[in-house]
Protein backbone atom coordinates (compact mmCIF):
# COMPACT_ATOMS: atom_id res chain seq x y z
CA UNK A 1 0.00 0.00 0.00
CA UNK A 2 1.52 3.29 -1.08
CA UNK A 3 -0.19 6.46 0.03
CA UNK A 4 0.19 10.00 -1.19
CA UNK A 5 -1.57 13.19 -0.18
CA UNK A 6 -2.61 16.46 -1.78
CA UNK A 7 -3.29 19.51 0.36
CA UNK A 8 -4.99 22.46 -1.31
CA UNK A 9 -4.78 25.54 0.91
CA UNK A 10 -7.38 27.87 -0.51
CA UNK A 11 -8.14 31.40 0.61
CA UNK A 12 -11.33 30.29 2.31
CA UNK A 13 -11.13 26.54 2.76
CA UNK A 14 -8.35 23.99 2.95
CA UNK A 15 -8.85 20.64 1.32
CA UNK A 16 -6.78 17.51 1.98
CA UNK A 17 -7.10 14.17 0.22
CA UNK A 18 -5.29 10.86 0.64
CA UNK A 19 -4.87 8.65 -2.42
CA UNK A 20 -3.65 5.14 -2.75
CA UNK A 21 -2.04 3.73 -5.88
CA UNK A 22 -4.63 0.99 -6.44
CA UNK A 23 -7.66 2.17 -4.47
CA UNK A 24 -7.61 5.79 -5.66
CA UNK A 25 -9.20 8.34 -3.38
CA UNK A 26 -9.38 6.98 0.18
CA UNK A 27 -10.09 10.11 2.28
CA UNK A 28 -11.07 13.71 1.81
CA UNK A 29 -11.30 16.46 4.41
CA UNK A 30 -12.44 20.05 4.25
CA UNK A 31 -11.63 22.69 6.89
CA UNK A 32 -11.90 26.47 7.02
CA UNK A 33 -8.55 28.11 6.33
CA UNK A 34 -8.92 30.91 8.87
CA UNK A 35 -6.09 33.24 9.75
CA UNK A 36 -3.48 30.58 10.46
CA UNK A 37 -2.74 28.98 7.12
CA UNK A 38 -0.04 26.62 8.38
CA UNK A 39 -2.28 25.26 11.10
CA UNK A 40 -5.18 24.74 8.70
CA UNK A 41 -2.93 22.71 6.41
CA UNK A 42 -1.64 20.54 9.27
CA UNK A 43 -5.08 20.09 10.69
CA UNK A 44 -6.64 19.02 7.41
CA UNK A 45 -3.81 16.61 6.63
CA UNK A 46 -3.99 15.00 10.06
CA UNK A 47 -7.77 14.69 9.82
CA UNK A 48 -7.49 13.08 6.39
CA UNK A 49 -4.96 10.54 7.73
CA UNK A 50 -7.31 9.74 10.61
CA UNK A 51 -10.16 9.26 8.21
CA UNK A 52 -8.05 6.90 6.09
CA UNK A 53 -6.96 5.10 9.29
CA UNK A 54 -3.29 5.57 8.51
CA UNK A 55 -0.35 7.16 10.26
CA UNK A 56 0.85 10.42 8.64
CA UNK A 57 4.26 8.75 8.37
CA UNK A 58 2.73 6.16 6.01
CA UNK A 59 2.11 8.89 3.48
CA UNK A 60 5.03 8.70 1.12
CA UNK A 61 4.71 12.02 -0.57
CA UNK A 62 2.70 15.21 0.01
CA UNK A 63 2.12 17.90 -2.60
CA UNK A 64 0.79 21.27 -1.49
CA UNK A 65 -1.16 23.60 -3.71
CA UNK A 66 -3.42 26.64 -3.49
CA UNK A 67 -2.58 30.18 -2.48
CA UNK A 68 -1.19 29.09 0.90
CA UNK A 69 0.97 26.25 -0.44
CA UNK A 70 4.27 27.77 0.66
CA UNK A 71 3.05 27.91 4.23
CA UNK A 72 2.77 24.11 4.41
CA UNK A 73 5.60 22.94 6.64
CA UNK A 74 5.31 19.18 6.05
CA UNK A 75 4.93 19.04 2.26
CA UNK A 76 7.48 17.49 -0.09
CA UNK A 77 6.69 19.79 -2.99
CA UNK A 78 4.46 22.67 -4.03
CA UNK A 79 2.62 23.11 -7.30
CA UNK A 80 0.34 25.86 -8.55
CA UNK A 81 -3.39 25.30 -8.27
CA UNK A 82 -3.64 25.81 -12.03
CA UNK A 83 -1.59 22.68 -12.70
CA UNK A 84 -3.36 20.71 -10.00
CA UNK A 85 -6.90 21.58 -11.07
CA UNK A 86 -6.02 20.72 -14.66
CA UNK A 87 -4.57 17.40 -13.57
CA UNK A 88 -7.48 16.54 -11.29
CA UNK A 89 -10.10 17.50 -13.86
CA UNK A 90 -8.50 15.56 -16.69
CA UNK A 91 -8.11 12.53 -14.41
CA UNK A 92 -11.80 12.50 -13.43
CA UNK A 93 -13.10 13.56 -16.84
CA UNK A 94 -10.52 12.57 -19.47
CA UNK A 95 -12.39 14.55 -22.14
CA UNK A 96 -11.75 17.84 -20.30
CA UNK A 97 -10.28 20.60 -22.47
CA UNK A 98 -11.32 23.61 -20.41
CA UNK A 99 -11.50 23.91 -16.64
CA UNK A 100 -13.57 26.60 -14.96
CA UNK A 101 -12.51 26.84 -11.35
CA UNK A 102 -14.54 29.05 -9.05
CA UNK A 103 -13.09 29.27 -5.59
CA UNK A 104 -13.60 31.35 -2.49
CA UNK A 105 -11.65 34.36 -3.68
CA UNK A 106 -10.69 33.81 -7.27
CA UNK A 107 -12.04 32.49 -10.53
CA UNK A 108 -9.94 30.80 -13.19
CA UNK A 109 -10.31 29.35 -16.61
CA UNK A 110 -7.70 26.86 -17.73
CA UNK A 111 -7.28 25.47 -21.20
CA UNK A 112 -5.63 22.02 -21.33
CA UNK A 113 -4.57 19.52 -23.96
CA UNK A 114 -5.60 15.86 -24.18
CA UNK A 115 -2.85 14.79 -21.78
CA UNK A 116 -3.97 17.25 -19.11
CA UNK A 117 -1.14 19.72 -19.74
CA UNK A 118 -1.96 23.37 -19.20
CA UNK A 119 -1.98 25.32 -22.46
CA UNK A 120 -3.24 28.66 -21.19
CA UNK A 121 -5.10 30.16 -18.27
CA UNK A 122 -6.70 33.38 -17.09
CA UNK A 123 -7.62 34.31 -13.59
CA UNK A 124 -9.55 36.95 -11.78
CA UNK A 125 -7.85 37.71 -8.52
CA UNK A 126 -8.26 41.48 -8.52
CA UNK A 127 -11.96 41.57 -7.88
CA UNK A 128 -14.28 39.38 -5.85
CA UNK A 129 -17.03 39.41 -8.50
CA UNK A 130 -17.41 35.93 -9.88
CA UNK A 131 -16.02 34.24 -6.80
CA UNK A 132 -17.53 32.40 -3.87
CA UNK A 133 -17.22 35.54 -1.79
CA UNK A 134 -19.75 37.24 -4.01
CA UNK A 135 -22.28 34.48 -3.34
CA UNK A 136 -21.46 34.36 0.37
CA UNK A 137 -22.05 38.09 0.64
CA UNK A 138 -25.33 37.90 -1.25
CA UNK A 139 -26.47 35.03 0.96
CA UNK A 140 -25.56 36.97 4.08
CA UNK A 141 -27.42 40.11 2.99
CA UNK A 142 -30.50 38.05 2.28
CA UNK A 143 -30.20 36.04 5.48
CA UNK A 144 -30.13 32.77 3.59
CA UNK A 145 -27.66 29.93 4.18
CA UNK A 146 -24.90 29.66 1.57
CA UNK A 147 -25.94 26.08 0.78
CA UNK A 148 -29.48 27.18 0.04
CA UNK A 149 -28.87 30.05 -2.40
CA UNK A 150 -28.16 27.78 -5.38
CA UNK A 151 -31.28 25.58 -5.11
CA UNK A 152 -33.42 28.63 -4.31
CA UNK A 153 -32.13 30.50 -7.36
CA UNK A 154 -33.34 27.63 -9.55
CA UNK A 155 -36.90 28.49 -8.51
CA UNK A 156 -36.51 32.01 -9.88
CA UNK A 157 -38.57 32.64 -12.99
CA UNK A 158 -38.09 36.38 -13.51
CA UNK A 159 -34.44 37.10 -12.69
CA UNK A 160 -33.65 40.66 -11.58
CA UNK A 161 -31.03 42.69 -13.42
CA UNK A 162 -28.12 43.80 -11.27
CA UNK A 163 -26.62 47.22 -11.90
CA UNK A 164 -23.20 46.17 -10.62
CA UNK A 165 -21.12 43.07 -10.08
CA UNK A 166 -19.16 44.63 -7.24
CA UNK A 167 -19.54 42.40 -4.19
CA UNK A 168 -19.90 45.42 -1.94
CA UNK A 169 -22.34 47.40 -4.05
CA UNK A 170 -24.51 44.47 -4.94
CA UNK A 171 -25.68 44.54 -1.33
CA UNK A 172 -27.63 47.73 -1.95
CA UNK A 173 -29.00 46.32 -5.20
CA UNK A 174 -30.27 43.29 -3.33
CA UNK A 175 -31.73 45.39 -0.53
CA UNK A 176 -33.56 47.65 -2.92
CA UNK A 177 -35.01 44.68 -4.83
CA UNK A 178 -36.11 43.17 -1.52
CA UNK A 179 -37.77 46.44 -0.54
CA UNK A 180 -39.50 46.49 -3.91
CA UNK A 181 -40.99 43.16 -2.96
CA UNK A 182 -39.14 41.03 -5.50
CA UNK A 183 -39.00 37.33 -4.67
CA UNK A 184 -35.73 36.11 -3.10
CA UNK A 185 -35.58 33.36 -5.73
CA UNK A 186 -35.75 35.94 -8.57
CA UNK A 187 -33.07 38.06 -6.93
CA UNK A 188 -30.80 35.06 -6.44
CA UNK A 189 -31.37 33.93 -10.00
CA UNK A 190 -30.25 37.40 -11.12
CA UNK A 191 -27.19 37.19 -8.87
CA UNK A 192 -26.21 33.79 -10.27
CA UNK A 193 -26.72 34.89 -13.88
CA UNK A 194 -24.65 38.05 -13.38
CA UNK A 195 -21.87 35.96 -11.88
CA UNK A 196 -22.08 33.39 -14.66
CA UNK A 197 -21.86 36.07 -17.36
CA UNK A 198 -18.83 37.58 -15.72
CA UNK A 199 -17.11 34.21 -15.38
CA UNK A 200 -17.89 33.22 -18.96
CA UNK A 201 -16.46 36.48 -20.28
CA UNK A 202 -13.33 35.73 -18.28
CA UNK A 203 -13.25 32.18 -19.60
CA UNK A 204 -13.60 33.34 -23.21
CA UNK A 205 -10.17 34.87 -22.89
CA UNK A 206 -8.74 31.37 -23.15
CA UNK A 207 -9.88 29.18 -26.01
CA UNK A 208 -13.10 27.53 -24.90
CA UNK A 209 -13.17 23.99 -26.23
CA UNK A 210 -15.97 21.48 -25.70
CA UNK A 211 -15.42 19.33 -22.66
CA UNK A 212 -15.78 21.96 -19.97
CA UNK A 213 -15.28 20.80 -16.40
CA UNK A 214 -16.19 22.94 -13.45
CA UNK A 215 -14.13 22.69 -10.28
CA UNK A 216 -13.79 24.57 -6.99
CA UNK A 217 -16.13 25.10 -4.09
CA UNK A 218 -18.69 27.03 -6.11
CA UNK A 219 -19.26 23.92 -8.25
CA UNK A 220 -21.30 22.54 -5.34
CA UNK A 221 -23.84 25.26 -6.02
CA UNK A 222 -26.41 23.77 -8.41
CA UNK A 223 -27.76 27.22 -9.28
CA UNK A 224 -24.35 28.38 -10.43
CA UNK A 225 -23.78 25.28 -12.54
CA UNK A 226 -27.16 25.79 -14.18
CA UNK A 227 -26.53 29.51 -14.77
CA UNK A 228 -23.15 28.80 -16.35
CA UNK A 229 -24.71 26.12 -18.56
CA UNK A 230 -27.35 28.60 -19.65
CA UNK A 231 -24.83 31.30 -20.51
CA UNK A 232 -22.43 28.86 -22.20
CA UNK A 233 -25.26 26.98 -23.93
CA UNK A 234 -23.57 23.70 -23.13
CA UNK A 235 -23.48 21.06 -20.41
CA UNK A 236 -20.75 21.17 -17.81
CA UNK A 237 -18.96 18.17 -16.30
CA UNK A 238 -19.19 18.46 -12.54
CA UNK A 239 -17.85 15.80 -10.23
CA UNK A 240 -19.24 15.34 -6.72
CA UNK A 241 -15.61 15.91 -5.72
CA UNK A 242 -15.33 19.16 -7.68
CA UNK A 243 -14.46 21.02 -4.50
CA UNK A 244 -11.45 18.71 -3.97
CA UNK A 245 -10.19 18.78 -7.55
CA UNK A 246 -7.08 20.82 -6.76
CA UNK A 247 -6.17 18.51 -3.88
CA UNK A 248 -6.87 15.45 -6.03
CA UNK A 249 -4.59 16.81 -8.75
CA UNK A 250 -1.90 17.46 -6.16
CA UNK A 251 -2.28 13.93 -4.76
CA UNK A 252 -2.00 12.46 -8.26
CA UNK A 253 1.28 14.29 -8.74
CA UNK A 254 2.35 13.10 -5.30
CA UNK A 255 1.62 9.47 -6.23
CA UNK A 256 3.79 9.81 -9.30
CA UNK A 257 6.57 11.62 -7.53
CA UNK A 258 6.72 9.10 -4.73
CA UNK A 259 7.23 6.47 -7.35
CA UNK A 260 10.81 5.98 -8.55
CA UNK A 261 9.79 4.57 -11.86
CA UNK A 262 7.87 7.76 -12.45
CA UNK A 263 11.04 9.79 -12.06
CA UNK A 264 12.32 7.96 -15.10
CA UNK A 265 9.16 8.47 -17.08
CA UNK A 266 9.18 12.21 -16.36
CA UNK A 267 12.82 12.34 -17.29
CA UNK A 268 12.04 10.49 -20.49
CA UNK A 269 9.17 12.78 -21.32
CA UNK A 270 11.36 15.82 -20.81
CA UNK A 271 13.98 14.35 -23.11
CA UNK A 272 11.46 13.58 -25.81
CA UNK A 273 9.91 17.02 -25.73
CA UNK B 1 -37.25 85.92 2.00
CA UNK B 2 -37.18 82.70 0.05
CA UNK B 3 -35.92 79.34 1.21
CA UNK B 4 -34.56 76.64 -1.00
CA UNK B 5 -33.72 73.12 0.15
CA UNK B 6 -31.03 70.93 -1.35
CA UNK B 7 -31.19 67.20 -0.64
CA UNK B 8 -28.27 64.95 -1.45
CA UNK B 9 -29.48 61.38 -1.35
CA UNK B 10 -26.21 59.47 -1.16
CA UNK B 11 -25.78 55.73 -0.91
CA UNK B 12 -24.51 55.98 2.65
CA UNK B 13 -26.01 59.18 4.01
CA UNK B 14 -28.69 61.66 3.04
CA UNK B 15 -27.73 65.29 3.54
CA UNK B 16 -30.07 68.24 3.50
CA UNK B 17 -29.30 71.94 3.53
CA UNK B 18 -31.52 75.02 3.47
CA UNK B 19 -30.38 78.32 2.00
CA UNK B 20 -32.13 81.65 2.44
CA UNK B 21 -32.22 84.31 -0.24
CA UNK B 22 -33.25 87.86 0.55
CA UNK B 23 -34.11 88.55 -3.07
CA UNK B 24 -31.50 91.28 -3.28
CA UNK B 25 -28.88 90.80 -5.94
CA UNK B 26 -25.99 91.89 -3.73
CA UNK B 27 -26.65 89.39 -0.95
CA UNK B 28 -25.19 85.95 -1.31
CA UNK B 29 -27.46 83.15 -0.20
CA UNK B 30 -26.88 81.99 3.38
CA UNK B 31 -27.16 78.54 4.85
CA UNK B 32 -29.78 78.53 7.58
CA UNK B 33 -30.10 74.86 8.39
CA UNK B 34 -28.54 71.50 7.69
CA UNK B 35 -28.91 67.88 8.66
CA UNK B 36 -27.54 64.46 7.91
CA UNK B 37 -29.12 61.05 8.31
CA UNK B 38 -28.21 57.51 7.29
CA UNK B 39 -29.82 56.50 4.01
CA UNK B 40 -32.22 53.68 4.66
CA UNK B 41 -33.70 51.16 2.27
CA UNK B 42 -36.47 53.61 1.48
CA UNK B 43 -34.56 56.55 0.08
CA UNK B 44 -37.52 58.87 -0.13
CA UNK B 45 -38.27 58.35 3.53
CA UNK B 46 -34.65 59.16 4.44
CA UNK B 47 -34.80 62.28 2.28
CA UNK B 48 -38.01 63.36 3.97
CA UNK B 49 -36.42 62.86 7.37
CA UNK B 50 -33.27 64.80 6.41
CA UNK B 51 -35.36 67.65 5.04
CA UNK B 52 -37.59 67.79 8.13
CA UNK B 53 -34.52 67.86 10.37
CA UNK B 54 -32.97 70.68 8.37
CA UNK B 55 -36.23 72.65 8.48
CA UNK B 56 -36.34 72.21 12.24
CA UNK B 57 -32.69 73.21 12.55
CA UNK B 58 -33.43 76.36 10.55
CA UNK B 59 -36.40 77.15 12.81
CA UNK B 60 -38.77 77.05 9.85
CA UNK B 61 -41.91 75.19 8.91
CA UNK B 62 -42.38 72.89 5.95
CA UNK B 63 -44.53 75.41 4.09
CA UNK B 64 -41.75 78.01 4.22
CA UNK B 65 -39.69 76.05 1.71
CA UNK B 66 -40.19 77.49 -1.77
CA UNK B 67 -38.18 75.06 -3.80
CA UNK B 68 -36.57 71.63 -3.40
CA UNK B 69 -33.62 70.41 -5.45
CA UNK B 70 -32.47 66.81 -5.20
CA UNK B 71 -29.12 65.34 -6.10
CA UNK B 72 -27.11 62.20 -5.47
CA UNK B 73 -27.60 58.52 -6.21
CA UNK B 74 -31.23 58.51 -5.00
CA UNK B 75 -32.31 61.85 -6.50
CA UNK B 76 -35.03 60.33 -8.67
CA UNK B 77 -36.67 58.57 -5.77
CA UNK B 78 -37.53 61.87 -4.08
CA UNK B 79 -41.00 62.51 -5.47
CA UNK B 80 -41.46 65.85 -3.67
CA UNK B 81 -38.55 67.46 -5.51
CA UNK B 82 -38.95 70.39 -7.90
CA UNK B 83 -35.82 69.55 -9.80
CA UNK B 84 -33.11 66.91 -9.83
CA UNK B 85 -29.46 67.63 -10.51
CA UNK B 86 -26.59 65.19 -11.00
CA UNK B 87 -24.08 65.05 -8.17
CA UNK B 88 -21.37 66.09 -10.65
CA UNK B 89 -23.11 69.42 -11.25
CA UNK B 90 -24.15 69.99 -7.66
CA UNK B 91 -20.74 69.02 -6.26
CA UNK B 92 -18.86 71.36 -8.54
CA UNK B 93 -21.35 74.19 -7.94
CA UNK B 94 -21.04 73.79 -4.17
CA UNK B 95 -17.24 73.56 -4.26
CA UNK B 96 -17.00 76.59 -6.56
CA UNK B 97 -19.28 78.58 -4.25
CA UNK B 98 -17.09 77.83 -1.24
CA UNK B 99 -13.73 78.06 -3.00
CA UNK B 100 -14.08 80.14 -6.18
CA UNK B 101 -10.44 79.52 -7.17
CA UNK B 102 -10.93 75.78 -7.45
CA UNK B 103 -10.32 74.06 -10.76
CA UNK B 104 -10.47 70.43 -9.66
CA UNK B 105 -12.92 68.69 -7.35
CA UNK B 106 -12.52 65.26 -5.81
CA UNK B 107 -15.64 63.82 -4.22
CA UNK B 108 -15.32 60.53 -2.34
CA UNK B 109 -18.52 59.15 -0.90
CA UNK B 110 -19.64 55.82 0.47
CA UNK B 111 -19.97 54.12 -2.86
CA UNK B 112 -18.43 56.28 -5.51
CA UNK B 113 -15.49 58.45 -6.30
CA UNK B 114 -15.75 61.40 -8.68
CA UNK B 115 -13.06 63.61 -10.14
CA UNK B 116 -14.34 66.79 -11.77
CA UNK B 117 -12.28 69.32 -13.68
CA UNK B 118 -13.80 72.83 -13.65
CA UNK B 119 -13.66 75.76 -16.05
CA UNK B 120 -12.92 79.28 -14.78
CA UNK B 121 -16.61 80.01 -14.26
CA UNK B 122 -17.11 76.90 -12.12
CA UNK B 123 -18.86 74.92 -14.84
CA UNK B 124 -17.91 71.31 -15.41
CA UNK B 125 -15.20 70.81 -18.01
CA UNK B 126 -14.92 67.05 -17.69
CA UNK B 127 -15.39 64.37 -15.08
CA UNK B 128 -14.60 60.74 -14.36
CA UNK B 129 -16.41 58.54 -11.90
CA UNK B 130 -15.85 55.17 -10.36
CA UNK B 131 -19.11 53.70 -9.24
CA UNK B 132 -18.70 50.16 -10.48
CA UNK B 133 -16.33 48.99 -7.81
CA UNK B 134 -15.99 49.62 -4.10
CA UNK B 135 -12.21 49.88 -4.22
CA UNK B 136 -11.34 53.52 -3.75
CA UNK B 137 -14.63 54.46 -2.11
CA UNK B 138 -15.59 55.15 1.47
CA UNK B 139 -17.04 51.70 1.93
CA UNK B 140 -13.52 50.30 1.52
CA UNK B 141 -12.39 52.18 4.64
CA UNK B 142 -15.61 51.33 6.42
CA UNK B 143 -15.14 47.62 5.86
CA UNK B 144 -11.46 47.74 6.76
CA UNK B 145 -12.25 49.62 9.97
CA UNK B 146 -14.83 46.97 10.76
CA UNK B 147 -12.47 44.04 10.57
CA UNK B 148 -9.68 45.94 12.27
CA UNK B 149 -12.20 46.81 14.97
CA UNK B 150 -11.40 50.51 14.85
CA UNK B 151 -14.25 53.05 15.15
CA UNK B 152 -14.56 54.83 11.80
CA UNK B 153 -14.05 58.27 13.42
CA UNK B 154 -10.62 57.23 14.69
CA UNK B 155 -9.30 55.71 11.48
CA UNK B 156 -7.90 58.99 10.13
CA UNK B 157 -5.99 59.93 13.26
CA UNK B 158 -4.63 56.44 13.69
CA UNK B 159 -3.33 56.36 10.13
CA UNK B 160 -1.43 59.60 10.78
CA UNK B 161 0.53 57.81 13.48
CA UNK B 162 1.85 55.20 11.04
CA UNK B 163 5.60 54.77 11.04
CA UNK B 164 5.98 52.10 8.39
CA UNK B 165 2.98 52.17 6.02
CA UNK B 166 2.09 48.77 4.60
CA UNK B 167 1.09 48.76 0.95
CA UNK B 168 -2.22 46.98 0.34
CA UNK B 169 -1.96 45.31 -3.05
CA UNK B 170 -5.55 44.19 -3.42
CA UNK B 171 -7.65 46.54 -5.43
CA UNK B 172 -10.89 44.91 -4.34
CA UNK B 173 -12.52 45.97 -1.08
CA UNK B 174 -13.60 42.42 -0.40
CA UNK B 175 -10.33 40.69 -1.25
CA UNK B 176 -8.39 43.28 0.76
CA UNK B 177 -10.03 41.77 3.80
CA UNK B 178 -7.93 38.60 3.71
CA UNK B 179 -4.84 40.63 2.94
CA UNK B 180 -5.48 42.83 5.97
CA UNK B 181 -6.10 39.81 8.18
CA UNK B 182 -2.80 38.34 7.00
CA UNK B 183 -1.00 41.61 7.75
CA UNK B 184 -2.50 41.65 11.24
CA UNK B 185 -1.48 38.06 11.86
CA UNK B 186 2.13 38.84 10.91
CA UNK B 187 2.14 41.36 13.75
CA UNK B 188 1.99 44.65 11.85
CA UNK B 189 0.53 47.64 13.62
CA UNK B 190 -3.03 48.70 12.85
CA UNK B 191 -1.77 52.24 12.23
CA UNK B 192 0.57 51.08 9.46
CA UNK B 193 -2.16 48.98 7.85
CA UNK B 194 -4.66 51.85 7.94
CA UNK B 195 -2.18 54.18 6.30
CA UNK B 196 -1.66 51.53 3.61
CA UNK B 197 -5.40 51.49 2.98
CA UNK B 198 -5.46 55.28 2.58
CA UNK B 199 -2.48 55.07 0.23
CA UNK B 200 -4.33 52.53 -1.87
CA UNK B 201 -7.38 54.83 -1.99
CA UNK B 202 -5.20 57.82 -2.84
CA UNK B 203 -3.70 55.85 -5.73
CA UNK B 204 -7.13 55.14 -7.17
CA UNK B 205 -8.20 58.75 -6.68
CA UNK B 206 -5.12 60.16 -8.36
CA UNK B 207 -5.65 57.93 -11.40
CA UNK B 208 -9.18 59.23 -11.65
CA UNK B 209 -8.04 62.85 -11.25
CA UNK B 210 -5.47 62.41 -14.00
CA UNK B 211 -8.14 61.06 -16.33
CA UNK B 212 -10.49 63.94 -15.50
CA UNK B 213 -7.89 66.51 -16.46
CA UNK B 214 -5.35 68.74 -14.89
CA UNK B 215 -5.83 71.17 -12.06
CA UNK B 216 -3.77 72.78 -9.36
CA UNK B 217 -6.30 73.93 -6.80
CA UNK B 218 -7.93 70.76 -5.61
CA UNK B 219 -10.98 70.82 -3.39
CA UNK B 220 -11.76 67.53 -1.68
CA UNK B 221 -15.40 66.97 -0.71
CA UNK B 222 -17.65 64.11 0.40
CA UNK B 223 -17.78 62.14 3.62
CA UNK B 224 -14.30 60.65 3.20
CA UNK B 225 -12.77 64.17 3.11
CA UNK B 226 -13.49 64.38 6.85
CA UNK B 227 -10.74 61.83 7.42
CA UNK B 228 -7.43 63.63 7.88
CA UNK B 229 -5.52 60.41 7.18
CA UNK B 230 -6.97 60.36 3.68
CA UNK B 231 -6.16 64.05 3.12
CA UNK B 232 -2.55 63.42 4.13
CA UNK B 233 -2.28 60.36 1.88
CA UNK B 234 -3.65 62.37 -1.06
CA UNK B 235 -1.28 65.27 -0.46
CA UNK B 236 1.68 62.91 -0.31
CA UNK B 237 0.58 61.18 -3.47
CA UNK B 238 -0.40 64.23 -5.55
CA UNK B 239 2.23 66.63 -4.19
CA UNK B 240 -0.30 69.48 -4.16
CA UNK B 241 -2.15 70.99 -1.21
CA UNK B 242 -5.59 69.49 -0.75
CA UNK B 243 -8.28 71.91 0.43
CA UNK B 244 -11.14 70.48 2.45
CA UNK B 245 -13.97 72.96 3.01
CA UNK B 246 -15.71 72.81 6.39
CA UNK B 247 -18.88 70.78 6.08
CA UNK B 248 -17.31 68.82 3.22
CA UNK B 249 -20.07 66.21 3.29
CA UNK B 250 -22.76 68.85 2.60
CA UNK B 251 -21.17 70.34 -0.52
CA UNK B 252 -23.37 68.50 -3.03
CA UNK B 253 -26.51 69.40 -1.06
CA UNK B 254 -25.35 73.01 -0.98
CA UNK B 255 -24.69 73.03 -4.70
CA UNK B 256 -28.14 71.58 -5.34
CA UNK B 257 -29.76 74.24 -3.14
CA UNK B 258 -27.86 77.02 -4.94
CA UNK B 259 -28.80 75.71 -8.36
CA UNK B 260 -32.38 75.32 -7.17
CA UNK B 261 -32.36 78.94 -6.04
CA UNK B 262 -31.05 80.05 -9.41
CA UNK B 263 -33.87 78.17 -11.04
CA UNK B 264 -36.42 79.70 -8.72
CA UNK B 265 -35.07 83.18 -9.42
CA UNK B 266 -35.20 82.56 -13.16
CA UNK B 267 -38.80 81.41 -13.07
CA UNK B 268 -39.96 84.32 -10.91
CA UNK B 269 -38.18 86.85 -13.10
CA UNK B 270 -40.21 85.65 -16.00
CA UNK B 271 -43.41 85.96 -14.00
CA UNK B 272 -42.51 89.47 -12.86
CA UNK B 273 -42.07 90.62 -16.41
CA UNK B 274 -45.75 90.04 -16.75
CA UNK B 275 -45.49 87.14 -19.13
CA UNK B 276 -48.28 84.64 -18.91
CA UNK B 277 -46.42 81.68 -17.63
CA UNK B 278 -48.35 78.52 -17.86
CA UNK B 279 -47.24 75.44 -16.02
CA UNK B 280 -46.12 73.83 -19.27
CA UNK B 281 -44.02 76.77 -20.32
CA UNK B 282 -42.38 76.93 -16.93
CA UNK B 283 -41.70 73.26 -17.17
CA UNK B 284 -40.01 73.80 -20.50
CA UNK B 285 -37.76 76.45 -18.99
CA UNK B 286 -36.87 74.00 -16.26
CA UNK B 287 -36.04 71.34 -18.76
CA UNK B 288 -33.73 73.53 -20.86
CA UNK B 289 -31.98 74.88 -17.82
CA UNK B 290 -31.49 71.43 -16.42
CA UNK B 291 -29.80 70.47 -19.64
CA UNK B 292 -27.64 73.54 -19.42
CA UNK B 293 -26.61 72.65 -15.91
CA UNK B 294 -25.78 69.12 -16.82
Amino acid sequence: MRFAAGVDVGSTQTKAVIMEEQAGLVARVLVDTGANVTKAAEHSFQAACNKAHIDPRDVGYVVGTGYGRYKITFGNAQMTEITCHARGASHVFPSTRTVIDMGGQDAKAISIDDSGQVLDFVMNDKCAAGTGRFLANAAEVMGIGLDEVGPLSLEGTRPVKLTTVCTVFVESDILSYLSMGRKPSDILRGVHLAMAKRTVSLARRVELHPGITMTGGVARNSGMVQALEEVLQTKLQVSPDAHFMGAIGAALFALERGDDSFETSVWRQTCVS
Amino acid sequence: MRFVAGIDSGSGFTKSIIVADSGSSIDTPVVVGLSITRTGVNMEESARRALDDAITAAGLRAKDINYIASTGFGRYSISFRDIQITEITSGSRGAYHLMPQTDLVLDIGSQSTRAISLKNDGKVRSFKTNDKCAAGSGSFIQRAAKYLEVPIEEVGDMALRATNPQPISSVCAVLAESEIINLVSTGLSVEDILRGIYDSLADRASLLLKRAGLGQRLVFIGGVAKQNGMVKALEDRLKVPVIVPPGCEYVCALGAALLGLKRLQASTTITRKGMKVKEAALHQVRETQTREFI
